[in-house]
């Protein structure tokens, strides 16, 4: 018995050490760099303290990347969420050509934020730009406008088209999380006089407690770390107006060089991930213990 | 559950309307993609190309063609290293009781949703120690080892519905750890191998953030990077942009259309954790 645990710890060996490298080591070192006086090309080791985090608290561009994405939980994960569910409850009903349907849906979210920021950007383009001539074609002039070049919406411009790119995957997990319901429990609902949308209100959605939770805790991560999207759509503009915290982090590092101050930001990046990600991790594995 | 009959054909009416809006920004690009400059200006995006033309398609070309095949070089070997090595992973994590297998599950679990803002400091640091930054060296090792904790928790999954009792009566058979694996669950894996690997290939094919970081502006440089440069240069040329992201799209919409089956396999492997 022994004899085979060390078989197997033997050939995890090389994973645990990439991981434990890549992932625990480098996070490590990332904490350690941001307690130095590190910002400028040279590197300088010098260990400070904690004076850059208390930097973070009083620099107004990284405020107005943490509302950005609080903003992204608040509209993008909610938004995204229930049109997935509604995707998935109106496939539900035994649709023509569902195949069809749902490849059209996830397409968006299988291709590259390259990618679909270069099309929203062809979208959102102010002059000759698809939706600003579609809605002057059909006589809707008066409704164009500067979308992502007006930092008053630009924000929700971002969110529309992430929610268009990420309802398809939200749909996908209802869907298996509908499906996944016995057939049984869904008949006696039905010979009880439950139908329709009251079907599902009653009896489908309470069921889809873990696929939510799921769907919640995926997007809400991604809502944190978002960030191809945004930096190919406006790099952070107008102004500051779509700045995030992973590209306040990148803009700092790589840009401006202050590589300590983009390592604090990326901790607290960190820690607000896991705030999420560790307690679901914890309750699912225990869930599935029980 | 079937609705009345004008319902059907309102739920028909929503589902086609939507198809339509995730469609229109595909459509625009593609049909942008076959205009000439001056039609991109006094065409509206929707309408088809009044003088159809690849000449933008050519163009997006001389620019990505080099990055295009630098992706689908790293891409290659790190779907297939990380897919090997996920595969041996699993087959521990699954197959073999041991104290603690609990803990390196979750050791690997984690690694998925770590926000990778956090290691691009010392990623880049390690990638010149290593003297791979600016190769395509560094984004194979990049992506194989931040693929590893996905693709293990995908191979753990897929080994644990195979019963143990073909392990155990491999074992009394006399067969080794190797033996087992070889004989045993590696026959049986092809449908793993290929959600893991369809997973992985779209991932990293689709990544910017390492490509940005660790081979911008180099020999090495990703599709992706390279996209996001002519999005930068060429503002005006519409046409160029739309066919440089066609371009960098097709590879994912042909494995998307072939192997979706496998490759919603794959999400829903990140969504619901077993």
């Amino acid at each position: 018995m022994l004899k085979e645990g060390m078989i197997a710890l033997l050939i995890l060996l090389p994973s645990i050490a990439l991981v434990g490298y890549f992932v625990y080591a480098s996070i490590g070192w990332n904490v350690i760099v941001s307690l130095t006086d590190w910002n400028t090309l040279k590197p300088s080791y010098n260990i400070i303290g904690f004076s850059h985090y208390a930097e973070i608290l009083q620099d107004s561009t990284f405020w107005i990347s943490f509302q950005n994405n609080l903003l992204l939980i608040l509209l993008f994960v909610p938004s995204s969420i229930l049109l997935g569910l509604f995707l998935a409850i109106l496939l539900d009903n035994k649709v023509k050509g569902e195949g069809v349907f749902r490849t059209i849906y996830l397409l968006p979210f299988s291709l590259s934020f390259v990618i679909t920021a270069s099309l929203w950007a062809w979208m959102y383009d102010p002059s000759v730009g698809v939706i600003n001539t579609l809605l002057q074609g059909i006589g809707l002039g008066f409704l164009k406008s500067g979308w992502v070049t007006d930092s008053g919406i630009a924000m929700y411009c971002i969110i529309l088209a992430l929610v268009w790119q990420f309802s398809g995957y939200t749909m996908l997990i209802f869907l298996a999380g509908i499906r996944s319901i016995p057939e049984s429990q869904v008949m006696a609902a039905e010979v009880d006089g439950a139908h329709g949308f009251g079907l599902y209100r009653r009896v489908i959605i309470p069921q889809l407690k873990s696929s939510t939770l799921a769907t919640f805790v995926i997007l809400m991560v991604f809502a944190l770390k978002a960030f191809d999207f945004i930096y190919i759509l406006t790099f952070g503009g107008p102004g500051y107006s779509t700045f995030v915290l992973p590209l306040d982090m990148f803009r700092e590092t790589f840009t401006m060089n202050h590589f300590a101050y983009g390592a604090a930001i990326a901790t607290v990046l960190f820690v607000v991930v896991m705030a999420i990600v560790v307690p679901y991790l914890y309750t699912s594995s225990r869930r599935r213990e029980a | 559950m079937k609705l009345p009959s004008p319902t059907r054909v309102l739920l028909y009416i929503v589902l086609i309307l939507i198809a339509f809006l995730i469609v229109l920004p595909f459509w625009a690009g593609i049909t942008t993609s076959l205009k000439t400059s001056i039609d991109v200006i006094y065409t509206i995006p929707v309408e088809p190309p009044p003088s159809p033309t690849f000449g933008p398609w050519m163009d997006a070309l001389e620019v990505m063609g080099r990055p295009l095949l630098n992706s689908l070089t790293f891409t290659i070997f790190a779907t297939i290293f990380s897919c090997i090595i996920g595969s041996i992973n699993g087959y521990a994590l699954s197959k073999i009781r041991f104290k603690g297998s609990d803990i390196v599950f979750m050791f690997f679990s984690l690694g998925i949703f770590i926000p990778y803002q956090t290691v691009l400091i010392p990623l880049v640091l390690t990638m010149s120690k290593l003297g791979l930054y600016n190769t395509l060296g560094a984004l194979v090792l990049a992506h194989t080892a931040y693929g590893i904790p996905i693709c293990t928790l995908i191979f753990r999954n897929f080994y644990k519905e195979i019963p143990d009792s073909l392990v155990m009566a491999a074992k009394t058979d006399g067969a080794g750890t190797w033996k087992i694996y070889r004989s045993i669950l590696l026959p049986l894996s092809a449908a793993a191998f290929v959600v893991a690997g369809v997973l992985q290939f779209t991932s990293i094919w689709d990544d910017f953030l390492f490509g940005l970081i660790l081979a911008r502006g180099s020999e090495a440089l990703p599709a992706s990077v390279a996209l996001a440069n002519l999005r930068g240069t060429t503002t005006a040329n519409w046409n160029v942009q739309m066919a440089g992201a066609l371009w960098f799209a097709l590879p994912v919409v042909i494995v998307y259309l072939v192997l979706g089956k496998y490759l919603i396999k794959g999400y829903m492997a990140g969504a619901v954790k077993g």
